[in-house]
């Protein structure tokens, strides 16, 4: 299996950094992009699958029509929304990897709001309140992480990844009992929203708006972060937290809105998949979309713009997976490991120039 | 009757995620964290199910899983100690690599049935009453698990072993200076810590379930590594930990069964919060039993 590019990569680190000093820099990047696809190429044609054709029906499928393209955005909407809640915090040297579970509670927030007060409600108060909900739900799941890191010193880390179980459960919990749809037959998912309350479609797709809700808010987290005193302040305090305190700055305070506004973003990417793709809250409604965003942020270095990038990437990645299972029966999580090897080479090759 | 049955449910169906603790807990005090817990033990309870329908031999079943779980954590080891690769984003990779090569391998496994390990009643002592319901009907890996985790402590507190390993989570300077590489001890943590890993997927595949099942994990594998923060470092109280979660599922099994009122759902969610309540409660001690090291990855300093 090992060839010249991955080869590369494997051989000792001063081997490897004698090699780097003669290769350009532009063709190293371009081994280490191209490296885990002929990784995953020579994996695939083992077992019998032609990985060219896998790579053609990829970009076709993904850059061919609208209709793939669409899907392709579709995906990476919630991934870019959970990348900026891991990236928001991030520049404010915190780890947010609570993605998850504050991406479930904003669903349950906005399907509960959809379902028992905007049944009735024109698609002009209805979508919006939805997404104050979604965020609601976020931001107040992230709001106890932020209150236990505050108050009780408890690491974010920790605790946003726990909590990630309990948001499912307690999605678990509603869509089995008070948020069930009467009409099931005892599956467990809520009643169907409202169809004013449905993102309007793109013709022809299934794209929604929730893809530009998610680029606008990517810009406004970039404008924040670079252009205001309170963007500026978040990294002072992620860069140095010694001078951030010395300046004055009310770290506590800080901490706890940067997490809450995370939490929010997270939470309107549940209230999209909600309202955009799904329409009903069942009980894996976005499972995994926060931990993708987490990898997607760091690949984006926790810049909100690249992140609109390494995003669509994984979202790509992710529909290959439907084209793999529909095109030769594997199942479609086997994708992951073209992802994992993707991450492997850029974790692997590590950053220069950090920051 | 039915305490009885929920402790010895407590162990049956917590030993997957002990075992997984432990192996963190050996990794994290040599100064890594590895959420790709979570896919070492899903290479071990798919690899572990493959070489037992192959062989029959479940016992074959649990040293190949343990190797599959040592490949995965391998990775996370040249990555984070070689590369100096960020630790939660390698393992969350991980993560997803391990649920994607299973699936992948795993595919053609899904309907197969086999033997595996089976409930050993151990003479005398299964014939006394309660205790005997509660400890020593299980299968072999359970009661192996056990034995493990004195084991462990003695390795980690009472040798010089330990002492190393322990340095190389806490001052990795010391370690250099007594001519030691501290890289050296944090990988073999790291991969043992796999193997572990590793047997855990096995117990529940092979002997648990006796089946595989695409991502039958279901995130026990982070549950065994918020544990570890849990235990604060302590291999007993990991143990207890694990027991609790375990007691959890049980007890939702038994609520079900006699038909109460209670959600199933709290049930689930009761280890994660206990978890945190624990966490408050000890946050004190905690700070100073934190492997030095580890801090640095929660504050995100350590890795690029």
């Amino acid at each position: 299996m090992k060839t010249d590019t991955t080869g590369a990569v494997l051989v000792p680190a001063d081997t490897a950094l004698r090699l780097r000093e003669r290769i350009k820099p532009a063709a190293w990047t371009a081994v280490i992009v191209l490296a885990p696809f002929v990784l995953y190429g020579l994996f695939l044609s083992a077992y019998g699958i032609n990985p060219i054709q896998l790579y053609v029906t990829m970009v076709k499928s993904a850059f061919g029509d609208l209709y793939g393209f669409g899907e392709v955005l579709i995906k990476a909407t919630p991934i870019l929304l959970t990348g900026l809640a891991a990236a928001l915090p991030a520049k404010a040297g915190l780890v947010n990897v609570g993605g998850e579970g504050q991406l479930a509670i904003g669903a349950l927030f906005s399907t509960w709001f959809a379902v028992f007060y905007l049944n009735q409600a024109p698609a002009w108060i209805g979508i919006p309140a939805m997404l104050l909900a979604g965020a609601l739900g976020g931001g107040v799941w992230a709001a106890i992480t932020a209150f236990l890191k505050v108050k009780g010193r408890l690491n974010e880390t920790i605790t946003s990844l726990l909590l990630n179980y309990v948001a499912t459960f307690t999605v678990g919990f509603f869509v089995h009992g008070l948020l069930k749809d009467p009409g099931s037959f005892n599956w467990p998912f809520s009643p169907e929203i409202s169809p004013a309350l449905r993102l309007p479609v793109l013709n022809g797709t299934r794209l929604h708006v929730g893809f530009a809700i998610a680029a606008a808010l990517a810009a406004v987290v970039w404008f924040v972060l670079a252009k205001t005193r309170f963007g500026f302040r978040i990294r002072v305090l992620g860069g140095n937290r010694l001078a951030a305190e010395r300046a004055g700055f009310r770290l506590n305070a800080m901490y706890f809105w940067v997490l809450v506004a995370a939490g929010m973003l997270a939470g309107i990417a549940g209230m999209i998949e909600i309202a955009g793709i799904e329409g009903r809250l069942r009980p894996a409604t976005g499972a995994n979309y926060g931990y993708l965003g987490f990898l997607a942020a760091w690949m984006a270095w926790n810049h909100p713009l690249r992140l609109m990038l390494t995003a669509f990437l994984i979202g790509m990645i992710g529909v290959a997976g439907n084209s793999l299972e529909i095109g030769s029966g594997l199942p479609s999580s086997s994708v992951h490991i073209l992802m994992a090897l993707v991450l492997f080479f850029l974790l692997g090759a590590g950053r220069r120039g950090k920051r | 009757m039915i305490l009885s049955d929920i402790l010895a449910g407590a162990l049956r169906s917590g030993t997957s995620v002990m075992l997984a603790s432990q192996g963190e807990l050996l990794s994290e005090r040599a100064g890594v964290i590895n959420l790709g817990t979570e896919g070492s033990m899903l290479g071990g309870a798919m690899g572990g199910f493959a070489v037992t329908v192959w062989t029959g031999n479940p016992w074959l079943g649990t040293l190949a899983g343990g190797l599959c779980g040592l490949l995965v954590a391998a990775i996370h080891a040249y990555l984070v100690i070689v590369r100096k690769a960020n630790q939660l984003a390698t393992g969350l990779t991980l993560m997803f690599f391990g649920m994607g090569i299973t699936a992948f391998f795993g595919r053609s496994f899904v309907s197969e049935r086999i033997v595996g390990f089976n409930p050993v009643p151990i003479p005398w002592l299964s014939d006394i009453p309660f205790l005997g319901d509660v400890l020593f009907r299980h299968d072999p890996l359970t009661y192996l698990s056990i034995l493990l985790v004195p084991c462990l402590w003695f390795l980690l507190f009472r040798t010089r072993l330990g002492i190393m390993l322990r340095a190389a989570g806490e001052r990795e300077e010391v370690l250099f200076a007594s001519g030691i590489n501290p890289k050296l001890v944090r990988g073999a943590a790291v991969l043992a810590g796999g193997f572990l890993a590793g047997i855990g997927g096995v117990q529940l595949s092979v002997a648990y379930t006796h089946s595989w099942v695409e991502n039958m994990t279901q995130g026990r594998g982070v549950v065994a590594v918020a544990l570890v923060i849990f235990a604060s470092w302590k291999p007993a109280r990991a143990m207890l930990g694990a027991y609790l979660f375990g007691a959890a599922q049980a007890l939702q099994l038994t609520v079900q069964q006699q038909g109460l009122p209670i959600s199933p759902f709290f049930l689930f969610m009761l280890p994660y919060l206990l978890t945190i309540a624990a966490l408050l409660l000890v946050e004190r001690r905690r700070q100073s039993s934190t492997p030095e090291g580890l801090g640095r990855v929660f504050s995100g300093e350590a890795g690029g």
